[in-house]
């Protein structure tokens, strides 16, 4: 391999394939080529360290090529050119709507709002994806998941304190029958080794984890997906960073080791039997709270200029980024190691985790050791900023690495994607005779496993650390029922309980959706989000919102296409409901080959995840039936269209159709119903997603022991839509509500002229019956519904 | 009114010390956070306190057993904590807290300061956080108890929270005295006898699993806002006590 690198400037691209391939890097032939004709121009060859520096600053995980390059996307005769695909869609929706409660968007680790009233808190929030780790090491992959995304709220700004995890994962199908090649895990492991991991870190750290998901699907048989997220509060005051010239660099927190070598360059690769286990990380919450706690210290007493978290990269991403302007010189022998045999070039790029990047001025460095003492943190003087934008990294004096910043930051080659629309056929045939009674329909999709309680995983999590979950996962009389959204009060970062300003985050996402209909998925993601938080009582015109993409291989172009379309939707959606997004990420290549060779990519997958603000967390809403004489209604238009749907799975119909969303008339309602839950009416919501209408009432009803006696007849909805389609459809922008009995007239006032229907009354009594008109439908027993309903995941 | 001072004692991964501090400030305690390394190194005293806190947590990660490494750095300074205990000021081991009170052997309080009991994982083997509803043995001579009702409800959020003690006599010392202030009603972890928080004979050292900071207002409870009468709720009382105790 030597040889190899000294030739490199020489080296035909099939070399150059065969040296990318065994040093693992995952660089493309016209990357290679862009390398060779840089260290040509400069006349000497290049070092392995330097190479490695390259292949962790040009990764897709590090620099998101695909989705920030140019793409031609084809639909039937119509031809439209990106330059810069993420930009003109998600980032231009942020910018025509800016907002200036938006505080920081897509320059930092995570994205700030305005947060409380005071004017001085913001909100840091930040969602991302651990997939490729995950599928090789659940355990360690969804550990070092949560770790990497909790150092991102660390090291935004000078450092945001983090306030509430989320996790959303999805796996293949259970009970699926698909045979696995020989080195994937079966789901149920994989599952059980993410939710420990999730747990364990979690936990261990004193974050609660509060919000989130699980979605069963084959596509995700051979690639799971795990998004984690993590939210904090930070001082306005210390939203800037800026490294000077002359700073020393302080590694604080982990040590490093021969763990997490080329995680940047393997999340690009296939998974196969060829990916070395040391590519995954080993994670250490004790570690990282260490260092949460004597950064939060050091933060407040300003002892450092500028923060960022190692991630993918390790020292070369963060020491390069954070030196991009002013450069770097590292002596790696400075590092403190877990492993003393380790090259100087795995020291530069090793991924072990727990660790931050300081940039500390040389008159604070003993205030910042003292702090980092006091709480056992360890940490070490790698180097400093000197200000002639250089990268220089040695060991023992021996050169590692001699480059321009500007070359790494500046060189990367962009190459243009195909994109285009995939053929679809779809029907909206009405659903044929039923073999089964509405009410065994019911009990089976309360059964399915993306309908289905959660509370055997999310009783694993401490959701409730730091005592501000007001909004919980579990919720209603029982302690049980499913909640929509996440409502923090975060007075364990504030240190004020007299300020009841706090937080909801929600999520919105459905993939089945965007095998029919990708951009139609983007803007359902968006409107179940807003829709969560509204449930919860937030202030949803105040809603700022993350994208996290994951997708199957770029190279072709109906992913591509899938791709486009989302995004369009996303910037479609953000305007339309006034959401900026503020932040994002994305993950390609969740792409593998099974036993027989064949290809399983991943559907096309956008979470959604939200934020807004609740001013008074003690009128947060929670989704159980509270009085028996409460007036229940539902508000929004129920369409036709069963695409996507529990329903299809579970009686396929051969109606595929995806209700198109009415993004206006959603906005129009949401603003009229929280005005209602502003002025006391409301005393419940919950929203209509998976599994339709019926799932929603009996989720109220056995959440809160009480039944209700209803009639659909007065319900909005489009011409010729069957009842099964009104029971189980999944269309989009409705939800239920309990009104607080005498406050009907407010409340109808508030509403008048939208669609929203009276449709009975909570009943002592723990029946749910429901009729359409003359029509009964179905008459269920809570305790039954519920039974099918409680299942235990894990 | 002098407001009492109370030592909110913390270490690496010690959690929930901001809202076990936030909870005696509420109270009108005066609450500062103190690390142990402070302690060891001389900078703060525990007797200069009115009142003890040992917050929950994950202290040193629970390496070993849960509270195990917290209580061996206190060993050197086990002579100040015991006269802390006798002078009967009030002292409150919440989860982590409790373990580490457990492995240090202040309780239950025993002659030759040995442990005589463990909090052992739980018996479904893994962590777990819900609500559960709590008895209240009114003949305890708890201090932090008093005034509760027959039953109440806190959440619990714990991987070792099994309560065992193995030699008789000292089960019979806990029964006999009405030590076990709170037992579970229905029982989450395996408990012995079902219990979730034991005192000391003089009732002002007590240790507990479920989080009394985490159903202080009403409002924290899953069941909002139907069950929501006051602003103050079930653990509030538990803080109350203490500082009322010690006035």
């Amino acid at each position: 391999m030597n040889d190899l690198l000294l030739k490199f400037n020489t080296l035909s691209k099939n070399q150059l394939r065969r040296l990318d391939r065994a040093c693992g890097w995952s660089l493309n032939a016209d990357e290679l080529a862009e390398a060779q004709r840089q260290f040509r121009r400069m006349g000497r060859a290049p070092a392995r360290g330097e190479l490695e520096t390259i292949a962790q600053t040009w990764s897709e995980h590090c620099k998101h090529k695909t989705f920030s390059g140019p793409v031609t996307f084809r639909d039937g005769g119509k031809v439209k050119k990106y330059k810069n695909l993420f930009k003109e869609t998600i980032v231009r929706a942020t910018k025509t709507l800016n907002k200036k409660w938006c505080l920081s968007v897509f320059t930092d680790n995570a994205g700030i709002v305005e947060f409380g009233h005071s004017g001085k808190w913001g909100l840091a929030f930040k969602a991302e994806t651990h997939n490729h780790p995950c599928a090789v090491e659940p355990y360690g992959g969804a550990e070092t998941g949560v770790g990497g995304v909790i150092r991102d709220i660390l090291g935004v700004g000078l450092g945001a304190k983090p306030v509430l995890n989320t996790d959303t994962f999805c796996f293949g199908r259970l009970d699926s029958k698909q045979k696995l090649p020989k080195n994937a895990h079966s789901p149920e492991r994989i599952m059980r080794g993410v939710v420990e991991g999730v747990r364990d870190y979690g936990n261990r750290i004193g974050i609660p984890t509060a919000a989130g998901g699980i979605y069963f699907d084959e596509g995700y048989l051979l690639n799971p997906l795990v998004y984690v997220g993590c939210a904090g509060l930070i001082p306005v005051d210390k939203i800037h960073k800026e490294v000077k010239p002359g700073d020393l660099i302080v590694s604080i927190g982990g040590r490093t080791g021969r763990d997490g070598i080329h995680g940047a360059t393997f999340s690009s690769a296939n998974i196969d039997e060829d990916v070395s286990a040391s590519a995954v990380q080993i994670g250490h919450a004790v570690n990282e709270k260490k260092a949460l706690d004597a950064l939060m210290r050091a933060r407040d007493l300003g002892l450092y200029n500028a923060v960022t978290d190692c991630g993918a990269g390790g020292f070369s991403s963060a020491i390069g980024e954070l030196g991009s302007e002013t450069g770097a010189r590292v002596r790696l022998e400075k590092a403190l190691l877990k492993d003393t045999r380790i090259e100087p070039w795995e020291i530069w790029v090793s991924e072990s985790q727990e660790r931050m990047i300081l940039s500390v001025p040389k008159a604070k460095l003993k205030r910042l050791a003292a702090i980092l003492d006091a709480e056992n943190c360890e940490y070490c003087v790698l180097g400093d900023f000197p200000g002639d934008g250089r990268l220089r990294v040695t060991w023992e004096g021996e050169s590692v690495v001699d480059l321009p910043m500007a070359f790494l930051h500046g060189g990367v080659p962009n190459f243009e994607k195909e994109a285009r629309r995939r053929a679809v056929r779809i029907s909206s045939k009405p659903p044929a005779a039923r073999s089964l009674s509405y009410g065994e329909l019911l009990r089976r999709t309360l059964a399915h496993p993306n309908v289905c309680s959660r509370h055997s995983v999310i009783t694993q999590y401490d959701h409730e650390v730091q005592g501000g979950t007001v909004g919980k996962p579990l919720q209603g009389r029982y302690g049980d029922g499913p909640g929509d959204a996440a409502v923090i009060w975060p007075h364990a970062a504030t240190l004020d309980q007299s300020d009841f300003c706090g937080f909801a985050v929600s999520h919105g996402f459905n993939p089945a959706l965007g095998r029919v209909d990708p951009y139609q998925m983007a803007l359902h993601s968006v409107d179940e989000a807003v829709r969560n938080l509204l449930c919860a009582g937030a202030d949803v015109s105040r809603t700022a919102i993350l994208d996290n993409f994951c997708a199957a291989s770029p190279r072709d172009p109906r992913v591509m296409g899938d791709l486009v379309l989302a995004a369009e939707g996303c910037h479609d959606a953000a305007l339309t409901y006034g959401a900026p997004f503020i932040s994002g990420k994305d993950s390609f290549y969740n792409q593998s080959r099974d036993a027989d060779g064949k290809e399983y990519p991943i559907p096309i997958s956008l979470l959604i995840s939200a934020t807004a603000p609740v001013a008074d967390v003690r009128r947060s809403l929670t989704i159980n039936f509270k009085e028996p004489g409460d007036p229940v209604y539902l508000a929004g238009d129920s369409l036709r269209g069963l695409g996507g749907s529990v329903y299809n799975e579970l009686s396929p119909s051969g109606n595929n159709a995806v209700a198109a969303l009415d993004m206006k008339g959603a906005v129009k309602l949401y603003a009229a119903l929280s005005r209602a839950m502003a002025a006391g009416c409301v005393r419940a919501a919950h929203d209509v997603s998976q599994g339709g209408l019926a799932v929603t009432l009996a989720e109220m009803a056995f959440s809160g022991g009480y039944g209700a006696s209803l009639d659909l007849r007065a319900a909005a909805r489009e011409r010729g839509l069957t009842p099964t389609e009104l029971l189980f459809g999944e269309s989009p922008a409705r939800l239920v509500l309990e009104v607080a009995k005498g406050r009907e007239g407010d409340f109808l006032r508030l509403v008048r002229g939208l669609p929203v229907a009276g449709l009975g009354c909570v009943k002592e009594e723990p029946v749910l019956a429901v009729r359409d008109g003359g029509t009964e439908l179905f008459t269920e027993d809570l305790a039954g519904l519920k039974a099918s309903w409680r299942k235990e995941l894990i | 009114m002098k407001r009492p001072r109370a030592i909110i004692l913390r270490g690496t991964a010690t959690n929930c010390d901001i809202e076990t501090a936030s909870s005696f400030k509420y109270v009108g305690a005066e609450p500062e956070l103190v690390h142990i390394n402070q302690l060891l190194a001389g900078e703060r005293k525990v007797l200069d306190y009115d009142l003890m806190a040992f917050p929950g947590g994950f202290s040193y990660g629970d390496d070993i057993s849960a509270g195990k490494i917290y209580a061996v750095k206190m060993a050197k300074l086990a002579g100040d904590f015991k006269a802390f205990i006798k002078g009967g000021r009030p002292v409150i081991g919440i989860c982590n807290g409790f373990q580490i009170l457990v492995k240090t052997g202040l309780l239950p309080a025993n002659r030759a300061n040995a442990q005589v009991s463990t909090l052992y994982t739980n018996d479904c083997g893994h962590f777990i956080a819900k609500w559960a509803r709590l008895r209240v043995n009114k003949k305890s001579p708890c201090i932090f108890t008093k005034g509760l009702p027959d039953e109440i409800e806190l959440p619990v959020a714990h991987g070792e929270g099994k309560f065992i003690v193995e030699d008789k006599r000292e089960l019979a010392a806990i029964t006999g005295g009405d030590l076990h202030a709170l037992t579970y009603a229905d029982n989450p972890n395996g408990s012995m006898l079902d219990i979730a928080g034991i005192c000391s004979p003089a009732g002002t050292c007590f240790g507990l699993m479920p989080h009394p900071e985490r159903n202080f207002f009403a409002w924290q409870h899953p069941d909002r806002p139907a069950a929501q009468r006051g602003a103050e709720a079930a653990g509030y009382q538990f803080f109350r006590n203490a500082v009322d105790y010690v006035r």
